[in-house]
């Protein structure tokens, strides 16, 4: 929403999102370095967000919103290169779409590539080494990605334009119930989606999954047992 | 866990829920327009904030897509460009499972 975050603000998020950036692309070359098979199942995960994201989709509330798709790239490379594949992404739709922005695009890194894939990120780490089963670790990692990219979203918008009565509260509240609210329906779908994704990844490709030391061997050899 | 398939039905009954709550939702709510989100949301600002949509105007030029069409191709576009991706890469993984 290019204009709609006064120029400070703009310049506070690209502030936030730059380093985060910069940390993504040498975290990414390290990454492509140490193991040449990174790449394409970077490939299968930054191809869901651009699928994902692309997608309007209707909502109980009668209005639509975008899925992220980041869920699946934080569990497998971690919340730095996920927000270099959103940036990307964003930009994208900044420059051909009208959606987002220049001005507005280190808000949206920060909500989409940074915050909602950290909260995704931490639910997967928790998770990881209990005896959680590897795909509901990847469909709640998925979920509370999509949801904390929207909740960011609304505390962004908030604090730019706190409410007469009540600030920024007040407003925060009446944001999420555009932006989060819609989103429960989405987000559950999503990681769900992206947990069947991360099964057949797993069935074609388990050695880049333990290389990566994404999940541990013995829930993968489990998982590829059972499934 | 002795079915095959548990999470293929799983997704399937899950897009199917999505689908029928949206049947639901589009037949009770007549005035349910299905904008964006982020129109509401815009429409949110100018109500705190006192002032008119017009009134916030880009900080940076950009180009816009002169029509809905023209943007939901590029949207669709955007998916084309996901879905290679994904397809050249398990057709990938696919091959070098075979020759392995």
């Amino acid at each position: 929403m290019e204009g709609y975050l006064p120029w400070q603000w703009c310049v506070v998020w690209w502030f936030i999102a730059l380093p985060c950036l910069v940390f993504g692309i040498y975290r990414l070359k390290k990454v492509l370095e140490m193991d040449h098979e990174a790449l394409p199942l970077l490939g299968v995960t930054g191809g869901f967000i651009f699928i994902l994201s692309s997608l309007k989709l209707p909502s109980i509330t009668g209005s639509c919103s975008h899925p992220t798709g980041t869920g699946l790239s934080a569990v497998c490379f971690g919340p730095w290169i996920t927000s270099v594949v959103c940036a990307i992404v964003l930009l994208f739709q900044s420059l051909f779409l009208a959606h987002g922005g220049l001005s507005v695009l280190g808000a949206n890194v920060v909500s989409m590539g940074i915050i909602g894939p950290i909260a995704g990120y931490i639910v997967y780490r928790a998770l990881r080494d209990t005896r959680v089963n590897m795909y509901l670790t990847v469909f709640l990692a998925c979920a509370i990605a999509d949801l904390f990219t929207y909740i960011t979203t609304s505390l962004e918008l908030a604090l730019a334009t706190p409410a007469e009565v009540g600030g920024i509260t007040s407003s925060f509240v009446l944001f999420m119930g555009i932006f989060a609210f819609t989103q429960v329906p989405l987000a559950i779908v999503e990681g769900i989606v992206l947990a069947l994704v991360f099964k057949y990844i797993v069935q074609l490709k388990p050695d880049i999954i333990l290389r990566l030391k994404v999940f541990p061997e013995e829930k993968i050899r489990a998982a590829r047992g059972e499934a | 866990m002795a079915f095959k398939y548990r999470l293929e039905i799983l997704t399937i009954l899950a897009i199917l829920g999505f689908c029928a709550l949206f049947l639901y939702t589009s037949s009770i709510m007549n005035e349910a327009e299905f904008a964006g989100a982020d129109t509401q949301g815009s429409a949110l600002v100018a109500e705190i904030t006192g002032k008119s949509e017009e009134e916030f105007q880009p900080l940076i030029w950009q180009w816009s897509p002169p029509s809905g069409e023209i943007e939901a191709g590029i949207f669709a576009l955007q998916a084309a460009i996901g879905g290679i991706m994904v397809g050249w890469v398990f057709g990938y993984w696919k091959g070098q499972k075979k020759t392995a």
